[in-house]
């Protein structure tokens, strides 16, 4: 309450109700970002506290926050090879690894499932014959398909590119078939109307009627497809973040497995980010109305 | 041009209770006549509209539109809509240009056009912003344009102003007024509101529910061209009295 009427006093002064406003705004900005980081500090700083001197949780299992970010420097900007730390000034390299399988892995999802959900939601042929099998295989957890990926792709990129294309093909093609099974009666009314074929109507209409709702599944499937690297990498690649973790692992480098943890973590965050990022762009229109109403 | 013939028309939504939407409907519409269905909701007359757009099939009778038989949606009958139905993604002019468009027509032809309509409905100034970011007269008033660009036989109209305020609904039928006094085009009006029914059309059919039937049909006689000021004249309010005298006949059931 104090800071606000100070706020609005100054902004006055300046001479701009504008500048106010913007002000009011910034500081909230401010304090939101304040509070979010309340809670992740507060559990850095116990756990820093709580290792003490010894540097360590749980005898010696847990490294603190300290050393997990020393062993994350070394990691990200040491020199290369030298015999004695592996890991030394690898950090870049295996999260461009993680990041392009991740990358080609969802391209392929979208490609195929975008069309295919499209197709299930308009046409009730393709349902009918697509929507069952796809219904069968959608309760089979991406780690399940691990053997058959290895014994059919080997131990090679390919192989997790599949399980993640796999990972982040289901929720997209679900939302998009439900947001073309949606789309409001009377905007396919009005194109026909209008003249439309209806293979115009599926692509001037269908389509972007049923963008939010794809969305909504690229973004689902992006977090199914940073899962699937992991555990793609873990087992059946020699690249990688999740390469990383599982060795680093198995060699008792916990502070290594820490901030590898943070990266992938931060990594989906920030993927996350951009395909929200064009969603606020393409779906320009869709923000407008929800701001209406 | 734009003649309009349903001949014993029914239709019948199959269900475990079907219901009888249309029971023997017969009306001759002509040329440039403006025919109001007046009735109360459920009574069958948004169907009747449906499928002489061609959105819906009938189960018994015939329809013709221009003597031949109507089996799809076509822009020789453009359907406003209640709620406008305008395309959100795309913007007031994006949303007049759409028809000519995908009917693949050179942009040289309907841009001249799109541009004389948008400024008849007074929404120049708008032509670059989003559906959204209009009222509900303006969104109507794109409806509009976006029918009159394809230059149809007919406008089929499904109470395009019910969900207006009463002061925008007066001026929104005042354009229409204006603007079908200025192309004479055929128009089905589908209305609940009497006024309306009478200020703008030259024939009144009133429909009564289960099964939906015309019941009455009445001439309105009043001088054209009209305005929303006949609404307060001797003659309107005459021709009131008698419909609603009629309406109760009928019901309630």
């Amino acid at each position: 309450m104090t800071t606000d009427t100070t706020n609005t006093a100054s902004g006055d002064k300046s001479g701009t109700a504008s500048s106010a406003v913007a002000w009011l705004a910034a500081g909230r900005g401010v304090q939101r970002a304040l509070l979010a980081l309340l809670l992740p500090a507060a559990v850095i700083l116990i756990w820093q506290l709580a290792g003490g001197r010894s540097g360590s949780l749980f005898g010696g299992v847990l490294p603190t926050p300290d050393r997990v970010w020393q062993a994350w420097t070394v990691w990200a900007f040491g020199p290369t090879g030298l015999g004695l730390n592996p890991y030394s000034g690898t950090w870049f390299s295996n999260l461009i690894f993680s990041a392009e399988r991740v990358g080609k892995g969802f391209l392929f999802a979208i490609i195929v499932g975008v069309p295919v959900g499209i197709a299930i939601g308009w046409n009730r042929l393709v349902s009918g014959v697509v929507d069952p099998t796809v219904q069968l295989l959608r309760p089979v957890p991406i780690t399940a398909w691990l053997p058959f990926s290895i014994a059919v792709f080997g131990i090679q990129d390919i192989g997790a590119i599949f399980l993640i294309s796999l990972g982040a093909f289901f929720p997209i093609v679900l939302n998009s078939a439900q947001g073309a099974r949606d789309v409001e009666r009377n905007l396919i009314r009005a194109a026909l109307m209008m003249g439309a074929s209806r293979w115009t109507v599926l692509r001037r209409v269908v389509l972007p009627a049923s963008l939010p709702s794809i969305f909504t599944g690229l973004r689902i499937g992006l977090g199914i497809g940073w899962t699937a690297v992991i555990v793609a990498e873990m087992v059946a690649v020699k690249s990688g973040l999740g390469y990383v973790l599982w060795d680093a692992y198995y060699v008792g480098r916990m502070d290594v497995v820490i901030a590898d943890m943070v990266s992938i973590g931060l990594l989906g965050l920030g993927s996350d980010f951009i395909i929200l990022q064009i969603q606020r762009w393409v779906l320009t229109w869709r923000r407008l109305q929800s701001f209406q109403s | 041009m734009g003649t309009i013939t349903f001949d014993k028309v029914s239709k019948v939504y199959r269900g475990p209770k079907d219901v009888h939407a249309l029971s023997n409907v017969s009306l001759n519409v002509a040329e440039g006549e403006f025919v109001a269905l007046l009735g109360p909701s459920g009574c069958g007359k948004s169907t009747l509209l449906n499928v002489l757009a061609g959105f819906d099939k009938i189960t018994d009778g015939a329809m013709s539109f221009d003597g031949a038989p109507v089996s799809k949606p076509g822009p020789d009958r453009g359907v406003v809509f209640q709620e406008a139905a305008l395309f959100p993604w795309l913007n007031v002019w994006q949303n007049v240009v759409f028809g000519p468009q995908v009917q693949g027509v050179a942009k040289s032809e309907y841009e001249p056009r799109a541009r004389q309509l948008l400024d008849l409905v007074g929404l120049s100034a708008f032509a670059e912003s989003l559906p959204v970011q209009l009222s509900g007269g303006m969104r109507q008033r794109v409806g509009i344009a976006r029918v009159l660009v394809m230059n149809p036989r007919a406008l089929l109209m499904d109470e395009p102003f019910g969900a207006l305020d009463a002061q925008t609904r007066l001026s929104m039928q005042q354009l229409l007024l204006d603007v079908w006094q200025k192309l004479g085009t055929t128009v089905l009006f589908v209305t609940h509101d009497i006024d309306e029914a009478i200020l703008l059309s030259d024939r009144i059919c009133v429909m009564s529910a289960r099964p939906g039937r015309i019941v009455r049909t009445i001439p309105i006689e009043l001088k054209r061209p009209r305005s929303i000021n006949s609404l307060t004249s001797p003659e309107f309010v005459a021709y009131k009295a008698a419909i609603m005298k009629e309406i109760q006949v009928d019901g309630p059931h």
